[in-house]
């Protein structure tokens, strides 16, 4: 049986915090996660550096909860989902009622980038709802744009407030409606400039060709990487895209970012690239690959088909 | 034990090379370029094709093709390979390092049951070819036989124009090494290729030299996770190109485990 505001509710509990000061966060976090550790549910911190320390003093010694290293776990949105899906497998098959995590992106994720995260804070409402999960969102409204509250608002069903108050979020939208939604790609400088490739229905391997001789800036590690996400890419554009695909590469100083449109619409998966594939998805496996091989990846449906830009390399 | 096979070419040839050709002058340029190497090295050279050695600095002998190879035959992979194990130990009885074949094999390819069967024969070739004073280029008309069944043949060499190359790396059947690139285009060809290369694990492993594996993608790692999981094996995967890893990690393969060399 779950403990606290998630008692009789089935799978994700999913609410946000917003909090202006160190004292508003620790009144909601501290007894968020005493409380949990008291009814003997696993309590898990992925709070930023400094929300983690204010919260870490404010704890007794040994308390038993969790610190996960916040960096290592939101680097990119489908990679969060899959450490966060795992997590969750191991503690409920020791048999955890329910698991209470405490998590804050970190704060360049509410930047240029912040339209994956708020994909993935979407996507997370459906991605855990097998798991007994609570889970509350901290954003320092001091840091955080109106525009990206106005996501949050949206992307949570509930808020969590001081005092042990839940609201429910008037603007929340369904995750697969909200997914679906068409949202132009920011506008990224280096796209200025010419295009050093620009190849219509290229085969996979001319594509990869196309990005190694514009990575020379990359390191290794993200250039092996840009190339798979383009392999893949131009593998499920060609195959169940409609023709032609065009793929248009650009190098900037500190990144590559890497086109590819296709006259079609696009996955009609509204999850596709943030959870593994379905069976039912055509192309699913390497989408959600893609997803996991870029710094940032985006999509969009314009009057010429579906586009989808990767970018490897420095994007905040 | 005559011998090692690749002391007449030690380079990334290993000895085995496929020519794909559209103009038949084309088989007998590349084939006096190979049968010159071999004869340097002291070996026996045998041409088998439908031209006419002349003017060249040696000569090798002289096979017709519909006499080496009847036409509609379908190779009996062991029995070839016996045939070519017999010349190389005579050629050496006869003084010579070994033996250097280069050959038109088009007559031989033609059906796919004649195709599979020569396939598979690449393959006891190669192996043999690791501690035995053979060499050869195997030549095929991709005019005639198309482009398609051409790269196929081509993939099981280790010496070919072919986007990878599956080939043997030891004489045992317990791996082979892997080269170049393997994508949704070539994903066919890898799982005929797997099929024919006939792998035996040893301790539960079938060992895959990829030092020369710059791509692969997430359907041809799926493929060879099946292909390894059917032999009850796990496929030890050794490749600079790490990204490999990382897909095998997300994929959960368990049959296959890919070991980092950069």
């Amino acid at each position: 049986m779950r403990s606290g505001a998630a008692t009789g509710h089935q799978g994700c509990f999913h609410e946000a915090l917003p909090y202006s000061s160190g004292d508003e966060l620790l009144s909601v976090v501290i007894p968020f996660l005493l409380d949990g550790v008291a009814a003997g549910e696993p309590a898990v911190v992925a709070l930023g550096a400094e929300g983690a320390a204010l919260v870490r003093a404010a704890l007794p010694v040994d308390s038993g909860v969790l610190f996960l290293p916040v960096d290592a776990i939101y680097t990119r949105p489908a990679g969060a989902i899959r450490a966060y899906r795992e997590l969750l497998g191991h503690r409920v098959a020791r048999g955890a009622a329910q698991v209470r995590v405490a998590g804050e992106l970190p704060r360049p994720a509410l930047g240029r980038t912040w339209d994956w995260w708020a994909r993935y804070e979407a996507a997370i409402n459906h991605a855990f709802d097998d798991f007994p999960l609570w889970t509350l969102c901290a954003y320092d409204t001091r840091h955080t744009s109106a525009a990206v509250l106005a996501d949050v608002a949206r992307t949570h069903p509930r808020f969590i407030l001081p005092g042990d108050r839940h609201e429910i979020s008037a603007a929340y939208t369904e995750p697969r409606t909200f997914l679906m939604e068409n949202r132009p790609l920011w506008p990224d400088p280096v796209q200025q400039r010419a295009p050093l490739a620009e190849l219509t229905d290229p085969t996979p391997a001319q594509a990869r060709q196309a990005v190694r001789a514009a990575a020379a800036g990359l390191t290794a590690e993200a250039c092996d990487d840009l190339v798979v996400a383009v392999s893949e890419t131009v593998t499920n554009a060609l195959r169940y895209g409609h023709p032609p695909a065009r793929l248009s590469v650009w190098s900037g100083d500190d990144r590559v970012l890497v086109a590819v449109t296709d006259a079609g619409e696009g996955p009609k998966d509204p999850f596709a690239g943030l959870l593994p594939h379905q069976d039912s998805a055509p192309g699913g496996r390497g989408l959600w690959i893609t997803y996991q091989a870029c710094d940032h990846v985006a999509t969009v449906r314009d009057e010429t088909g579906w586009t989808i830009r990767m970018i490897a390399g420095e994007v905040n | 034990m005559a011998g090692n096979g690749t002391t007449a070419r030690r380079d990334a040839t290993l000895g085995h090379t496929c020519l794909t050709y559209d103009d038949p002058a084309d088989f007998d340029t590349a084939a006096r370029a190979f049968l010159a190497a071999g004869h340097a090295a002291g070996q026996q050279t045998w041409y088998v094709g439908n031209g006419k050695p002349q003017g060249w600095e040696f000569t090798p002998e002289v096979l017709a093709v519909a006499a080496h190879y009847p036409a509609g035959s379908v190779i009996d992979p062991e029995a070839g390979l016996a045939a070519y194990a017999e010349a190389t130990d005579r050629a050496r009885a006869e003084g010579y390092t070994g033996l250097c074949v280069a050959a038109d094999a088009t007559a031989l390819v033609r059906t796919p049951a004649q195709l599979e069967a020569f396939a598979r024969y690449e393959f006891l070739v190669d192996r043999y070819m690791r501690d035995h004073p053979f060499t050869a280029m195997c030549a095929f008309d991709r005019g005639e036989l198309g482009a398609d069944v051409t790269t196929e043949l081509a993939c099981a060499h280790p010496d070919s124009q072919a986007p990878f190359r599956l080939y043997a790396d030891r004489p045992d059947r317990s791996g082979a090494a892997l080269a170049g690139e393997l994508d949704a285009d070539t994903l066919t060809w890898f799982e005929h290729t797997l099929q024919r290369c006939d792998l035996a694990p040893a301790g539960g492993e079938l060992r895959l030299d990829g030092s020369a594996l710059t791509f692969i993608d997430h359907q041809s790692l799926l493929s060879l996770d099946r292909y390894a999981r059917g032999l009850g094996a796990t496929a030890v995967l050794r490749t600079p190109f790490a990204s490999a890893r990382r897909m095998a990690e997300l994929l959960e393969l368990t049959a296959v485990r890919v070991k980092d060399m950069s």
